[in-house]
């Protein structure tokens, strides 16, 4: 088997017998990403309904379904009403503080039969009853972590108590986002991923996942067909209420 | 696995492809749909220009310190838990990743599109290792039923009607299905869900792996990318050297144009970005996960006439508008990448004497370069290539003496001066309408093209004759 000395030193050598095609640099990276958040979070405290509103057109053009309410507490009500239009119940849940508050109580007032995930560590056992539970909702309740105006992309970051599965294996993926989220463009959304990569907090998973609407293809003629593997459909609620703090 | 026959010449391959009616029609819908969505994703997006000459700039960038960020990546992958093999050929890759197979005990592995896997033919090294191997994007899903291979790098299925999708379908279940696209992907939903949740191992390629962070970057729309990466004990990641990228600034970058190059979306709808093994509190991930670096011959092309074709970011956008591809599809070129990087990505792995007629299958019109996100100089590099296959002598004896003889011949004027008048006698008896049509010997090079006939006064006689009579004025 190839070492990683022989397979290093083969690239040096060719590496030596040439200067490249043409000068060239990679993409210019913040120097301190926080300080360049920090900018980007002030001006979007003016431009932010801006930003909103052009998420929401991006967002529903690859097929999202766009909601706005005043508070957290007014979550219940928009989950329970999309749940009744399908005529489902079972729904999958992050751990509460990831969503920003227990919405399991309302939930259940509503009619509904949600699990909330694990906040830490537990068990191989408990892990694999519980992703028989989690293939078996038919909602799956997550935050969002940015919100992409430039494109429609939600982005979600793994970790303890939110797991990958939520917004993955049921059909019908929700998730809740707050002002806090909102950034303008990709090249912004940049920033924060490298500003997250030098923080890292505690609970921290190895997944980062962008999605776009939900899952499609079109490798059947062609024809555009959603669900294949992900969501078939995705929500999104926008909190007007912060809702971390 | 019935494959393209290699053993029937190119031009066979192509002409088979061009008499096929309905294949015809499939390439002509798809690659205009495609070329129309990119357009569109583009002209709405004015920063594309600078953006592409960037990402170009990123990818050269790369390459001239590729040790440091190869370096940085492996650092990275093994600081987070993961381990990294180096495969430098393709039986390499292959035992590494029946040896992980094989120690994890896996039975099944789950797969979402990667070419670096069909490059190195993984599945039937798989299979025969007694592992089952299952493709899970749909369109690979349809052509490993069909026991084909993709004929598209984005689309693997276009050549293939619902009508044949639905009968694959039905012998795989033993039970008839209706051929409508929405009822086939929710057959396909329900039989590879399944799948994922009961696989042992995740197999997967790399769209960009990130050197600062050690992670590794899927794009794809259907969320298979996530399922494998998230569900199976064990995830493998299978890429090529060039695929390393800097840092998350950089691939930003390159997020902005990948999508709107293959299919003319602002975003594919999922991008999925994992760094090494479950962490504690995760509910999911792979117990082990493991990078395999893969040379298979792109190492040499570092400083080799292919470097520019490293940069390739397996988008498929030169494809839709190559004028050959047009017309043949993926098949005819035989190997793993078609179109016009295919040619060159062939080239790369197999060396040059694949490509020998492969080289040809190209009118140099330049169109790849202009629909290539990072700009790619196919047919430059095209051209390097049949210099190579020439000097090689890997053409046929008729068409080097006849490029030789011409050679020498436009290379002096004196030479060239008096062979018009022998070329003029010589060229009689095939002359009809002012074009040699047809050449004994030539036969395969002429039936397809109509040469002009030596003038009876060329331009260089007529010249000669006014700049006389300009001085006798």
């Amino acid at each position: 088997m190839t070492t990683r000395a022989e397979f290093f030193s083969r690239i040096s050598a060719e590496m030596a017998k040439t200067r490249g095609l043409f000068p060239a640099r990679t993409a210019p990276r913040p120097a301190d990403p926080r300080a360049v958040a920090g900018t980007i979070r002030r001006e979007l405290a003016e431009r932010w309904p801006a930003a909103l509103e052009r998420f929401r057109r991006e967002f529903e053009r690859v097929g999202g379904v766009f909601y706005r309410v005043a508070a957290f507490a007014d979550v219940p009500q928009v989950v329970a009403g999309i749940a009744r239009e399908r005529e489902v119940r079972r729904l999958v849940a992050w751990d509460a503080r990831e969503l920003g508050g227990d919405l399991l109580p309302a939930l259940e007032a509503r009619g509904l039969d949600p699990v909330a995930m694990p906040p830490g560590e537990v068990s191989a056992e408990e892990r694999a009853r519980l992703r028989r539970v989690v293939a078996d909702a038919e909602l799956g309740l997550t935050g969002a972590d940015l919100a992409i105006a430039e494109t429609g992309t939600l982005v979600l970051r793994s970790g303890a108590g939110r797991p990958r599965s939520t917004s993955l294996l049921p059909p019908c993926h929700i998730a809740v986002f707050d002002r806090a989220a909102l950034v303008e463009s990709l090249g912004q959304a940049g920033v924060v991923l490298e500003l997250w990569h030098r923080e890292e907090p505690p609970g921290t998973g190895g997944a980062v996942n962008f999605i776009t609407g939900p899952s499609r293809t079109a490798d059947i003629e062609l024809t555009l067909t959603r669900g294949v593997h992900g969501p078939k459909e995705v929500h999104a609620i926008f909190v007007e209420a912060p809702l971390h703090g | 696995m019935s494959e393209t026959d290699l053993s029937v010449p190119f031009r066979r391959r192509a002409g088979e492809a061009l008499r096929d009616a309905h294949l015809q029609e499939a390439l002509t819908i798809a690659t205009t749909k495609f070329i129309g969505l990119q357009r569109e994703a583009f002209g709405e997006f004015p920063e594309g220009d600078r953006l592409r000459d960037l990402a170009r700039e990123i990818k050269e960038a790369t390459l001239q310190r590729l040790d440091r960020y190869l370096g940085e990546l492996v650092d990275n992958v093994e600081r987070l838990g993961g381990r990294v093999h180096y495969a430098t050929t393709a039986e390499e890759a292959r035992r590494v990743v029946l040896d992980i197979a094989t120690r994890t005990g896996a039975r099944m592995a789950v797969k979402s599109k990667s070419m670096a896997t069909e490059e190195i033919h993984l599945n039937e090294a798989l299979e025969a290792a007694g592992v089952t191997a299952v493709e899970t994007d749909l369109g690979e899903y349809i052509i490993q039923l069909a026991h084909e291979r993709p004929s598209h790098i984005i689309a693997p299925a276009i050549h293939k009607t619902k009508g044949q999708v639905a009968d694959l379908f039905a012998k795989e279940l033993g039970r008839r299905v209706a051929a409508d696209p929405e009822v086939l992907t929710q057959i396909a939903r329900g039989e590879l869900r399944e799948k994922f949740l009961r696989a042992d191992l995740g197999i997967t390629g790399a769209n960009f792996a990130i050197a600062d962070t050690g992670t590794v970057v899927l794009v794809t729309n259907e969320g298979n990318g996530r399922m494998v990466t998230s569900l199976p004990r064990v995830h493998v990641a299978v890429m090529g050297v060039e695929k390393v990228v800097p840092s998350m600034t950089d691939l930003m970058v390159f997020l902005q144009i990948l999508a709107k190059s293959a299919t003319g979306q602002k975003m594919s709808v999922y991008t999925t970005l994992v760094r090494g093994p479950r962490r504690a509190g995760e509910l999911e991930g792979p117990e082990e996960f493991h990078l395999v670096l893969l040379d298979n011959g792109r190492i040499r092309q570092l400083a080799g006439t292919l470097r520019e074709a490293l940069y390739c970011l397996r988008c498929g956008a030169c494809l839709n508008v190559c004028p050959v591809y047009r017309q043949i599809g993926g098949h005819a070129y035989g190997y793993t990448s078609p179109g016009p990087i295919g040619i060159l990505l062939t080239a790369m792995l197999e060396g040059p004497a694949s490509v020998k007629d492969l080289a040809h299958a190209s009118s140099l019109c330049g169109a790849c370069v202009d629909a290539c996100p990072v700009r790619i100089d196919i047919p430059k590099m095209l051209v390097e290539l049949r210099h190579e296959v020439a000097a090689k002598r890997l053409a046929p004896w008729t068409e080097r003496v006849a490029y030789g003889l011409l050679a020498r011949l436009l290379a002096s004027p004196r030479l060239y001066r008096w062979a018009k008048p022998v070329a003029r006698l010589l060229q009689r008896p095939f002359v009809r309408d002012g074009a040699i049509r047809r050449v004994p010997l030539f036969d395969e090079w002429t039936r397809t093209r109509d040469l002009p006939a030596v003038a009876a006064r060329t331009f260089q006689e007529r010249w000669r004759e006014l700049v006389k009579e300009e001085r006798s004025q």
